[in-house]
């Protein structure tokens, strides 16, 4: 080719475990060690045992943090989710009323959720113009509407036959099912966000749209897949929910989005797109996820936890761009 | 060429809307069209009329704010405490306390968008559950504050002045001062100078991340307000009063056509958006639509409203296309 | 005028970003009611120093005297009540608001803390009128052309009073005959005392326009010459520091067989009726004045956006491009025209930019083959000699012409049959343009059918075999590459006969 300087360029990196143990990663592993210590010191029946029992509950709304880091990455929103599980899980009951074996009531809430997510998915990628906050809230809506037509006065719904949803909270040794499919879900979404060109793609949308669609990459599409995606892990969330409680209300899910994208963001996903990743993402969860038992063990009031999580997510995203901004004016 | 623009403006269809809602509902039911139904409906709504004022500003500047009815929650639980523990008993002192507790509230929501750049969703989150838990706190862990023990402070929500309710009195003062201030001050426009090309604003001398502040600070006083009016009106406080009420105000604001990006809207379209909001749960049970369709309603409107908008621009852009000569 | 006879003059200017000098030890003088330009390659500093003289900018170094006076601005508003305006290179407008609040925001007309609507908007129809424009003060900024917002850019300078006002890079996005009518509106500023500084990449708005000329290079103040008295070749000496010879490395190349071929293309509104050929080994350039519909008839061919009529064929066999994905599949590459906004993701290092289109092609899976990808990004980026220390620094830390042989790199990366570059020396320097030239001869050479987008009469002239030339949507003419002259081209490309501007205003 033209006019070679011979100039070389450096293409060695630099070592990705030293950029997670000295980037937030290594931070929010700390914070995790921390928590766990004062949540020891807190409380006396905090052990492995009592977590690994009370974590099921918990452990329905990182399902939705796994497919909310993509839609965080994209530089959107989806704040639909909590309405999604209330509507799939009261279908889930109502549908396990009504004598369906229950492999066909998982694949229906399944079902359910993901239709939910296409609602949004086609409105959002036929009218790319429209911003995913005003979508998803109209949707927010609707999905809980329907539900609470369904549900009827009563407002709830309770399951007859729990059979099935036992079988689904059930354990291996002391170790709950919902575990192990949440850290294989976990995994899957990782490398898929962080070592796939699906991701990649996904990054290159969440920093720069125009520049990814005029490198190739299907937007739309993409967009598409993911929060269709979404819809079904609300479904996956509203099973486990069920399975917890054997039933289902007006208020099943609410705020589930905002606690999925405190996840998120805690984890250093940040929410203007394009940067953070799924281990940040899954540290933090566990983080919210001890604390919550941790002082729930103790009887701290659910409003106290969320005040707590409301500190550490405000403090996660403030701190970097204060201190960016002090090194700054340091450098000045 | 001046009732061309008035008549093409989203601000006379909405005001169509309104008008056609209130004669549909009126005809089926005469019942709704009186004086007391409509003041009932504005009385009822007050918190949401009100606080679309302040979401206005806050959208206009391309941001959102959903720690408004946290804020609402922890100023009126405040006055709630303080009244039933026999603290105070002013009716303006509950006002001036709820205000400054919101001011304070909005101000540092303000603060951490303007000056730590955070994006305004995941700031006024994380307010959200810290006001919302601050509520319960002071309730001592969800203690009720009943009309009993609200003293004389109830009286303000059916407290009539001229004729009509003190509340309304409120209401419409805001949205006096709002309609001025946006249109007529420096300040005002600064807002939408802000909302429409922050860049530009920064450069011509405009201090950006001061009107974020101020914004976000009005947004808090008007949640302030409305914490006052919503104990005076409901006649009992509450550590989870309103919760979900923000996503109406938005929605509010988006069906009177403010631009969730910023630099377009106005105090009318709010008003207006605003008041179909209420008419919607007013009309139904006229219409014999059971009540609990009533989010879906809504639900289904706010995006009907939003998509519909986007076609007729698609519609419009073609047509300025075709219309180009070549 | 009496103490100076300079209205503005500023000595030793250093101004000191993070780890660069962007302005070190400048000097500049204004004289009264002259039109002064300000030349230079991109990052000379040019625009650095207008905002410090806009007071947006502080200077760590150096004296700014108004009539003789020293000054010292501590912020925008401060040049302003000293009579100092702006025109920015990027329209600085608000869209959703009127053009009066355009012109006044910032000192509107206030009575009693009350904006006085219609004294406003009378003030703005003034002015306005003052330059001929043709639209009115209430009108939506966001619905006027961008030669309009220039416009009211000017009436919101005048209506402070201005007496020095600034133009940056004016005429970058304006026709020829929205300049004309800039040239026209600057010669009356000056008659009225005006002084206007003038920031231009274009040599023809300097001869039209300005008296002196000042360069600026590497952040250094060069000199400052009459515009009478200096040749061309000497200015672009002193803006470069070497001259150019040979930049237009034009090789001989035997034109091979037809590769693309667009018949009949039509997008309402944009284009009508394109149809052109271009054939291997050929440089098919594509000109007009900005807003032709050249960019836009090529996006359509890219997929980027859907045309309403016409066919498309490949070597011979009709295409279907319904997405930019399909046109690369088919080897169609584009090297589109906003290297910033629409080339590369400024904040991905540049390995990943160059792989991005071709991830998919050696990935395992489905999952990214990263070893791979920073041997190919490597190899890419040297094959073009791109200036940089490794693969992973930001776009964003490389001069224009540098980010311009990443997204040529990112092209040469897949497997391309037809290059088409929009406007690939826009913005970059002139050592870099030459370099472009050359990697686009070199590919003519290795047999790829190449279109060339571009507003440069020279880099057209010097570098196509054929000149396609449009207008206002059509295709006005092609030129081959013996016959084509600078005038024939700007007669095609003017509008014949129709005068009328379009239902676009």
């Amino acid at each position: 080719m033209a006019g070679k300087s011979g100039r070389s360029i450096n293409n060695i990196p630099e070592s990705p475990i030293k950029k997670l143990i000295f980037g937030w990663e290594g931070i929010l592993i700390l914070v995790f060690v921390g928590v766990n210590i004062f949540c020891k010191w807190f409380s006396e029946y905090y052990n492995m045992f009592n977590l690994l029992r009370q974590m099921p509950v918990y452990l329905a709304e990182v399902f939705l943090m796994l497919v909310m880091a993509f839609i965080l990455v994209m530089g959107e929103i989806d704040i639909s989710v909590g309405s999604t599980v209330c509507l799939a899980a009261t279908l889930a009951c109502i549908i396990s009323n009504a004598g369906a074996p229950f492999p066909l009531v998982i694949l229906a809430t399944l079902a359910v959720g993901t239709c939910c997510g296409l609602v949004n998915a086609f409105i959002l990628t036929r009218f790319p113009e429209l911003p995913p906050m005003i979508v998803t809230l109209s949707t927010q809506i609707i999905f809980r509407g329907i539900a609470e037509i369904v549900l009827g006065s009563g407002g709830s719904v309770s399951v007859a036959n729990t059979a099935g949803f036992k079988a689904i909270s059930g354990k291996i040794g002391s170790v709950p099912y919902i575990l192990f499919l949440v850290v294989l879900l976990a995994v899957v979404a990782g490398i898929i966000l962080g070592r796939s060109t699906f991701g990649r793609k996904v990054y290159a949308i969440g920093t720069n749209r125009l520049a990814a669609r005029y490198s190739g990459v299907a937007v739309e599409k993409i967009r598409f897949i993911i929060y269709t995606l979404m819809g079904t892990a609300a479904g996956l969330c509203a099973l486990f929910m069920v399975a917890s409680s054997y039933g289902a209300n007006t208020t099943t899910g609410t705020g589930f989005e905002m606690d999925a994208i405190a996840m998120a963001v805690f984890g250093g996903i940040s929410s203007t797109g394009g940067k953070g990743n799924m281990i940040g993402g899954f540290i933090s969860a566990f983080i919210i996820v001890c604390l919550r038992i941790g002082l729930g063990q103790r009887n701290v009031n659910g409003q106290v936890i969320l005040l707590i999580i409301g500190v550490l997510l405000i403090a996660a995203v403030a701190l970097p761009n204060i201190f960016g901004s002090l090194r700054k004016a340091v450098k000045k | 060429m001046k009732l061309k623009k008035l008549t093409g403006s989203r601000e006379f269809l909405l005001f169509i809307i309104v008008i056609a809602m209130f004669a549909i509902v009126s005809i089926i039911n005469p019942a709704f069209f009186s004086f007391k139904a409509v003041t009932d409906m504005l009385r009822n709504n007050a918190v949401t009329l009100v606080m679309a004022l302040g979401m206005l500003g806050v959208m206009l500047v391309g941001g959102i704010d959903i720690s408004i009815t946290s804020t609402l929650a922890l100023s009126g639980m405040a006055i709630g405490m303080l009244l039933k523990y026999g603290h105070i008993q002013s009716t303006l002192l509950c006002f001036l306390i709820t205000m400054g507790i919101g001011t304070v509230c909005g101000a540092l929501v303000g603060l951490l968008i303007s000056r730590a750049g955070v994006p305004p969703i995941i700031a006024s989150m994380g307010f959200m559950y810290i006001y919302r838990a601050m509520g319960y706190l002071i309730s001592h862990g969800g203690e009720w504050a009943s009309a009993a023990a609200l003293g004389s402070f109830k009286n303000f929500g059916t407290d009539k002045l001229l004729g009509l309710s003190k509340v309304i009195w409120v209401i419409i003062a805001c949205y006096v001062i709002f309609f001025i201030v946006m249109k007529w001050t420096r300040i005002g426009r600064q807002v939408y100078a802000v909302g429409s090309n922050a860049e530009a604003a920064e450069v011509s001398g405009i201090k950006v991340k001061n009107i974020k502040l101020m914004v976000h600070t009005v947004m808090g006083l008007l949640a302030g307000l409305a914490g006052s009016l919503q104990v005076a009106v409901y006649a009992s406080a509450m550590p989870n009063m309103a919760q979900g009420g923000e996503m109406d105000v938005i929605a509010a604001c988006v069906i009177g056509g403010v631009s969730m990006s910023g630099g377009r809207g106005s105090v009318v379209g709010a008003l207006l958006g605003a008041l179909i909001m209420a008419m919607i749960p007013k009309a139904l049970p006229l219409l014999h639509i059971d009540a609990l369709w009533q989010n879906m309603i809504k639900g289904v409107m706010i995006l009907a409203v939003v998509v519909i908008n986007v076609i007729l621009q698609r519609i419009a852009n073609r047509n300025a296309l075709a219309r180009r000569e070549m | 005028m009496p103490e100076s006879q300079y209205v503005l003059e500023l000595k030793g200017i250093t101004k000191i970003f993070p780890g660069v000098k962007a302005l070190n030890r400048v000097q500049f003088q204004l004289r009264p009611g002259e039109v002064h330009a300000l030349m230079g390659e991109n990052g000379a500093g040019k625009s650095t120093f207008i905002k410090v003289i806009t007071g947006v900018h502080k200077a760590e170094e150096g004296e700014m005297y108004l009539y003789g006076q020293k000054v010292d601005f501590k912020g925008p508003r401060d040049a302003q009540a000293a009579g100092i305006a702006a025109v920015y290179q990027h329209a600085t407008s608000y869209p959703d608001l009127t053009v009066a609040e355009n012109i006044f925001m910032g000192h509107e007309i206030i009575k009693h803390g009350i904006i006085q609507w219609r004294a406003m908007n009378e003030e703005a129809n003034k002015l306005l009128k003052r330059m001929n424009a043709d639209f009115s003060a209430t009108a939506e900024m966001g619905t006027l052309s961008v030669a309009e917002q220039q416009i009211v850019e000017i009436a919101k300078a005048l209506s402070t009073n201005a007496k020095i006002i600034i133009l940056d890079e004016p005429t970058a996005s304006l026709t020829k005959r929205e300049s004309e009518e800039l040239y026209r509106i600057v010669d009356q500023l000056r008659e009225e005392g005006v002084s206007v500084i003038f920031i231009s990449h274009r040599f023809e708005d300097m001869y039209r326009l300005a008296s002196r000329v000042t360069v600026f290079r590497d952040s250094q103040y060069i000199g400052t010459y009459n515009v009478d008295e200096i040749t061309n070749a000497d200015l672009i000496k002193a803006m470069v520091g070497r001259e150019i010879s040979d930049l237009f490395p034009k090789p001989e190349v035997k034109i091979g067989k037809e590769m693309l071929k667009v018949e009949g293309l039509s997008r309402t509104g944009f284009f009508k009726d394109a149809s052109f050929t271009v054939h291997a080994g050929e440089i098919l350039g594509f000109t007009g004045l900005v807003g032709a519909g050249r960019t836009e008839v090529i996006e359509s061919v890219c997929g980027i956006t859907k045309p309403d009529a016409g066919r498309v064929y490949l070597e011979g066999k009709e295409i279907h491009v319904r997405k930019p994905k399909d046109a690369m599949d088919l080897g169609i590459v584009l090297l589109p025209e906003d290297r910033q906004k629409e080339g590369l993701l400024m904040s991905w290092g540049l390995g990943r930019n160059v792989t991005l289109p071709i991830m998919g092609k050696y990935a395992k899976g489905g999952l990214n083959d990263e070893k791979k990808e920073r041997e190919i990004s490597k190899q890419l980026l040297e094959d073009v000699d791109t200036k940089a220390v490794d693969i992973f620094q930001p776009a964003s830390s490389l001069s224009g012409g540098n980010q311009q042989k990443v997204v040529v790199a990112k092209a040469l990366g897949q497997e391309m049959k037809v290059v088409i570059m929009d406007e690939p020396t826009k913005g970059v320097d002139v050592g870099a343009k030459a370099e472009i030239y050359s990697i686009m001869g070199d590919l003519a050479k290795q047999g790829y059918a190449i279109i060339l987008i571009s507003s440069e009469m020279p880099e057209i002239l010097g570098m196509a075999d054929r000149i396609v030339v449009m207008c206002n949507g059509r295709i006005t003419g092609v030129l081959d590459r013996g016959e084509a002259t600078q005038e024939k081209i700007l007669d095609l490309a003017m509008e014949k006969g129709s005068t009328t501007k379009g239902g676009a205003a």
